[in-house]
């Protein structure tokens, strides 16, 4: 299955890469053949088959997060850099202390006109 | 016998049909090109029965069919790009002959010669930055605690642990990107994997992939292993040459 014949044999043109063996790391070839590459939208499909991709890849790579916050590994999801959810989180942190200012300063010259 | 289509590989620039005789697709079919003013899309034949729109959605949910298609996909991809400029397409393609195949392209032209523009001469690889689970945990302390302030010491203690190793990890994988990064044209940093798809125990706090030329491979590579090497406490991985997935993006 995964013989390749390398690059065009000894009269071929010299400056072609060879290429390292392909991963046999399933995750390897998964993220990119799922998540990376050219999209073409096909004659089949595509929307429909969008969203079982996702199912595959949910179940596949979002699986880890949960696995490694079991082990205590979850700092990522708070960290800005690495986490768009914890840039919502971050957000929203921030509008609810807004918010909580706002009320703070609506209510006040109530208080002090008592 | 049933209908078939014609499943889309990859959309090849200087590919000479011949370099793929012997080739072979899904189901032992032949690999073809379908070229249009200088693109050529590689492409074979799949059955509706197994290719089509429902049978798809079962079949996407069945991990040994994904993987097979994904595994077969890519071998096909390498044996391309290593005769040609090779942008990837995302799996499963697949269109009703090869004049919608041409349509396709056709439609697509700038935005394909694009990227062909930007992955010619060179090559993706791969930099993971892996750290063992055991160095995020909590030693199990041997006596019980004297009380609630102490559990809650203990707590607080095991979690300080905790978060000066993750910082410290999360600082490597920064290093070794921003490295690895230097010595390439263009890099993207991924999700970090499964651990029951790796295989491996470890916790994944660098998945990056970097598009490198072909002339500076050895200076991307000694300069990651370098970054190896200084930092014992996690396990630095480079891999590649691979087909350039990762940057083969339309815009």
């Amino acid at each position: 299955m995964s013989e390749r014949t390398m690059a065009p044999a000894r009269g071929g043109p010299p400056d072609r890469p060879v290429y390292g063996p392909a991963p046999s790391n399933l995750a390897d070839v998964l993220e990119r053949v799922l998540d990376k590459g050219i999209v073409i939208a096909g004659d089949i499909q595509v929307n429909l088959l969008d969203i079982e991709l996702l199912t595959v890849k949910i179940r596949l790579l979002v699986v880890s997060v949960d696995k490694a916050a079991e082990l205590g590994i979850d700092w990522w999801r708070t960290d800005p850099m690495l986490s768009s959810e914890a840039k919502d989180r971050e957000l929203a942190n921030e509008n609810e202390r807004l918010r909580a200012r706002l009320r703070e300063l609506e209510s006040a010259p109530s208080e002090n006109g008592q | 016998m049933s209908a078939t289509a014609r499943y889309m590989f990859a959309v090849a620039r200087d590919l000479d049909v011949a370099q793929l005789s012997g080739a072979r697709g899904f189901q032992g079919a032949a690999l073809e090109t379908v070229e249009h003013e200088g693109l050529a899309a590689v492409v074979c034949d799949v059955d509706l029965a197994e290719f089509g729109e429902e049978p798809l959605i079962r079949n996407l949910e069945d991990l040994d069919w994904v993987e097979h298609v994904a595994r077969t996909h890519n071998d096909v991809v390498w044996r391309v790009a290593a005769v040609s400029t090779c942008a990837p397409l995302r799996l499963v393609t697949v269109c009703a002959d090869d004049e919608s195949v041409r349509d396709k392209v056709d439609s697509l032209r700038s935005g394909l010669e694009g990227v062909l523009d930007r992955i010619e001469g060179r090559q993706e690889w791969s930099v993971k930055v892996l750290v063992a689970p055991r160095s995020g945990g909590e030693p199990s302390p041997d006596t019980p605690a004297t009380s609630g302030a102490d559990y809650l010491r203990r707590k607080r203690e095991a979690s300080d642990r905790r978060r000066d190793l993750s910082v410290d990890a999360m600082r490597i994988a920064r290093e070794v990107h921003d490295l690895a990064h230097a010595h390439a044209v263009a890099s993207r940093r991924l999700a970090p994997q499964d651990p029951r798809l790796t295989g491996r125990p470890e916790a994944m706090v660098l998945n990056g992939a970097y598009l490198v030329e072909a002339d500076a491979r050895d200076a991307f590579e000694a300069a990651v292993h370098a970054a190896g090497e200084q930092h014992p406490a996690v396990t630095v991985e480079v891999e590649g040459p691979w087909p350039a997935y990762s940057f083969a993006v339309l815009e």
